[in-house]
């Protein structure tokens, strides 16, 4: 590797490594990331309020009944700017969320992916890890 | 099977091929870069004459506030290191993980912190001092640095325990005013006599009087301190103090005293020049450059923070729900830090 090479290299990493944005809230005060979840099931609605957006989803038991989960999105500001609007998911539409859980247990979660009828994926991750140094997923 | 989500059809189509959302790719990246603040065309004016700085401006950028030390004094990038960044850059904005971290995905599909260096190359927000950082801290910033309250011992027990940002107080100067993981936008609005900065984290909007009015007495304090502006040429300037010393911004107390410098360049961005000090945290000011463009659609979208701040709600059941669990003798989650000094 010449030096240049190993001068570039050592700069993206190491921007990698000062970023400090941060979200609004935390992630880890209220979801566990030991705790990965993969939910199929139907959205009931999807709640477009600030500072994060919900998706009710009803998700199906082993024993056929059914329980209805929560799912922590993003903030609706960067959804619109990015190409996501309330028509983008629409109730009845089956969806697989694959996320973190509640800390506490409860049917709640915090988004990871989103996997849409046909296999398309969009990577939900809403509020990050948290303080005190919350940062972007780079390496 | 009869596809639910039609506007996502293209979105998802893109994502399988090269890129994504065609609105994510409207940020451009500055073509002016390290020019210096002169207009080289005459600045618009309002109809009572002032410069019209009025709009909605976009400040997103991959450049971090601080240099990272490696870089020493080097204030740009090689054309082939600002390549690297904004592909990789691209890449997370519109591509899967690069590696699957839990918890750690988030500044992906739902984030919005840019994707181009700032100014072309610059490695660094801070343009003032030299190496790019933010300066020293003072003895007497390091001493109240130790007095500080250690929120990583929080049990939160209330509301009261979380930061700032996360009851919907307020995200803070300066942080308000720097590039975050998205809402990086401010609308300016003029009257005569009068500006108003309205930044979209946490919807603060500050009014800005520009006609000479004394300020305020010492003894009233703000969130947000009191603001007062005035004209030098065509660049406006807003000198923020009188903050109440609540919010702190990397240890800074009362003391912080802001100055923006709002100037049009020449290419239709604006830019701010951000000096921050605080004599008694910090050893010298220090100062930012950060060049704005305008914001796609001249939307800046309501952030009501407070309108379902249902996360507030969780982390406190959840804290509940651990004490519960400790009363029983399970083993109860580990109380979660929360620290604002480390606000950007």
């Amino acid at each position: 590797m010449d030096r240049a090479r190993v001068v570039l290299v050592t700069v993206i990493v190491a921007l990698s490594v000062s970023s400090s944005l941060r979200a609004h809230h935390s992630f880890a005060a209220e979801f566990d990331a030991n705790q990965p979840v993969t939910l199929k099931g139907t959205v009931v609605k999807m709640d477009w309020v600030n500072p994060h957006t919900w998706i009710h989803l009803d998700v199906k038991n082993p024993d056929g009944t059914v329980t209805r989960w929560m799912i922590e999105g993003g903030t609706p500001n960067t959804l619109v700017r990015r190409g996501f609007t309330k028509k983008s998911l629409e109730a009845g539409t089956e969806i697989t969320i694959e996320g973190y859980r509640a800390k506490n247990g409860a049917n709640r979660a915090n988004g990871a992916d989103m996997i849409l009828p046909g296999g398309k994926r969009l990577f939900l991750g809403s509020s990050g890890t948290g303080a005190p140094k919350e940062g972007p997923p780079e390496k | 099977m009869r596809s639910r989500v039609p506007g996502l059809v293209a979105v998802t189509v893109a994502l399988g091929l090269t890129g994504f959302v065609a609105t994510a790719q409207t940020q451009t990246p500055s073509a002016g870069a390290r020019t210096p603040a002169t207009a080289k065309r005459p600045v618009p004016r309002t109809p009572w004459g002032d410069p019209d700085l009025q709009g909605v401006w976009d400040y997103r950028t991959i450049t971090p506030l601080e240099r990272n030390r490696e870089l020493g004094t080097r204030e740009f990038y090689t054309e082939e290191e600002k390549k690297a960044l904004e592909a990789r850059a691209g890449r997370r904005m519109d591509g899967p993980p690069e590696e699957v971290r839990p918890g750690l995905n988030h500044a992906q599909y739902w984030t919005d912190p840019g994707r181009f260096v700032s100014d072309g190359y610059r490695t660094s927000l801070i343009i003032d001092p030299p190496d790019g950082r933010i300066p020293a801290l003072t003895a007497e910033g390091r001493a109240r640095q130790g007095r500080a309250p250690n929120r990583n011992n929080a049990v939160n027990a209330s509301w009261l325990d979380r930061g700032d940002q996360e009851r919907c107080i307020t995200y803070g100067l300066p942080s308000a005013s720097l590039p975050t993981l998205y809402n990086n936008n401010i609308r300016i609005v003029q009257a005569p006599g009068t500006a108003v900065i309205v930044h979209e984290m946490i919807h603060e909007a500050r009014v800005v009087p520009l006609d000479g009015r004394p300020r305020l007495n010492d003894n009233v304090r703000a969130w947000i301190g009191d603001t007062r502006g005035h004209w030098e040429g065509d660049t406006l300037v807003v000198e923020t103090t009188n903050f109440n010393g609540k919010h702190s911004y990397r240890g800074s107390t009362t003391g912080l005293h802001l100055t923006e410098r709002y100037t049009r360049v020449d290419d239709g961005r604006l830019e701010l020049r951000l000096t921050v000090s605080d004599p008694t945290t910090w050893e010298k000011p220090w100062t930012v450059l950060l060049p704005m463009r305008p914001t796609e659609g001249q939307l800046l979208l309501e952030y009501a923070c407070h309108e379902a701040n249902l996360s507030m709600v969780n982390i406190l059941e959840v804290a509940r729900d651990a004490e519960k669990a400790g009363a029983k003798g399970q083993a109860p989650s580990k109380p979660e830090p929360v620290d604002d000094r480390q606000e950007r």
